[in-house]
């Protein structure tokens, strides 16, 4: 429903509106997906999907480039050395996968199917942390103010429609869907491969119960299938909308205290005096939250998968 | 975690951390899994309104379904030990 709202308002452009500032549809307009009618590059409807790279899809895609690039050339960079001694950045991943291992899959997953199920642990988080990270740098929102003062772009051309803000692609529920959905399947594949198929299935429900009381479980226990991931869907992406939504709220003070007293001076003092220290401060929080989600994640994917394997009732 | 270690107080205190981690991930992840549910299923039956224009029969128990849902998950795992 919240996404359809964002899809509903983000064709139209709050600089376009009569030069009244409009908080509430600036903010939507930064944060939400660019509309199918502004795509970034145009591509071909096929069976009846938009194939069009828009705002989401194109940093979705910067992301998943460049930490396969970094991740790769570093790590082929140490299997070439002749001593295998971690040096710089390689240093930082060392740790992280050993954090991943030992702290995330081995408590959940147990010692036996560790190796296993790290590789995709350690996948989301790297994905989804350099996704959240990345949403917080204003690479494009600097891009833009060069456009602006130095290099006036075309309005129809590429930069100009990639410099309408940068965004989280982790803020977007399809992404992270995308994931949940990945956690999903990952959940039957374990408890299949440790189980078995059928034993998999049958576990899923309490043993030992009268008859009639499997008719109201086993509804209940599938739907409960289905929420699980549903949760970490809305938790990743409310999180990451939610952030940003507060800076930008914050910093909008600024521009409806202007109009309100019609002089610039109340809303540059306001602006030094509540708005900036207070966007300050949350986006130190969100630096946090960008650690803490990609980490609830991919812990909770862990548990979820563990919870397939060790069944006790 | 080796054995030499064990005497280190930030290898001790990873270890603690670890176990905590161990024990509250399942609770945390219900918290979510109630509201979760309750989203799902009234967002289905929201959904299943608007086609059928039945409202408000689906939505109504698609939010109790939702309620019934994560009430489970939630008992399921207090109970568990």
């Amino acid at each position: 429903m919240f996404a359809l709202l964002l899809q509903e308002h983000a064709p139209e452009h709050a600089g376009e509106t009569a030069g009244k500032f409009d908080a509430g549809k600036t903010i939507i307009d930064h944060v939400s997906n660019s509309g199918l009618d502004h795509p970034l590059i145009h591509l071909p409807t096929i069976a009846g999907i938009d194939f069009s790279v828009t705002k989401h899809v194109f940093m979705l895609w910067l992301v998943a480039a460049a930490v396969f690039i970094i991740v790769t050339a570093t790590i082929r960079a140490y299997l070439k050395q002749d001593r295998l001694v971690p040096t710089g950045f390689m240093n930082a991943l060392e740790a992280l996968v050993e954090f991943i291992r030992d702290s995330i899959a081995t408590p959940n997953v147990g010692r036996k199917w560790v190796n296993t199920y790290t590789p995709l642990l350690l996948t989301f988080f790297v994905f989804i942390f350099s996704a959240n990270a990345i949403g917080l740098i204003p690479l494009f929102d600097v891009l833009g103010l060069v456009n602006h003062f130095v290099i006036h772009a075309d309005e129809q051309s590429f930069l100009a429609r990639v410099v309408h803000g940068g965004t989280t692609s982790t803020a977007n529920y399809n992404v992270t869907g995308a994931l949940a959905t990945i956690t999903f399947l990952s959940i039957i594949v374990a408890g299949t491969k440790a189980h078995g198929f059928v034993k998999h299935w049958m576990n899923l429900v309490p043993h030992g119960l009268a008859w009639p009381l499997y008719i109201l479980l086993i509804p209940i226990e599938l739907m409960g299938m289905f929420v699980k991931p549903f949760a970490l869907t809305m938790r990743l992406a409310a999180n990451m909308t939610g952030g940003h939504i507060a800076i930008l709220a914050i910093l909008s003070f600024v521009f409806i205290f202007t109009e309100m007293f019609s002089q610039a001076f109340a809303g540059i003092g306001v602006g030094l005096a509540v708005s900036v220290p207070l966007a300050v401060g949350i986006s130190a929080l969100e630096i946090i939250v960008v650690l803490v989600q990609a980490y609830v994640f991919t812990l909770l994917s862990a548990v979820f998968i563990g919870m397939a394997i060790h069944v006790h009732h | 975690m080796s054995e030499d270690d064990r005497g280190a107080p930030l290898a001790r205190s990873l270890e603690s951390f670890q176990e905590n981690i161990r024990r509250s991930g399942p609770v945390a992840s219900v918290g979510y899994a109630l509201i979760g549910a309750i989203l799902l299923c009234g967002g289905a039956g929201y959904a299943l309104d608007s086609w059928r224009g039945t409202s408000p029969w689906f939505l109504l128990s698609g939010l109790l379904l939702g309620i019934i849902v994560g009430f489970y998950e939630l008992a399921k795992t207090i109970w568990r030990r």
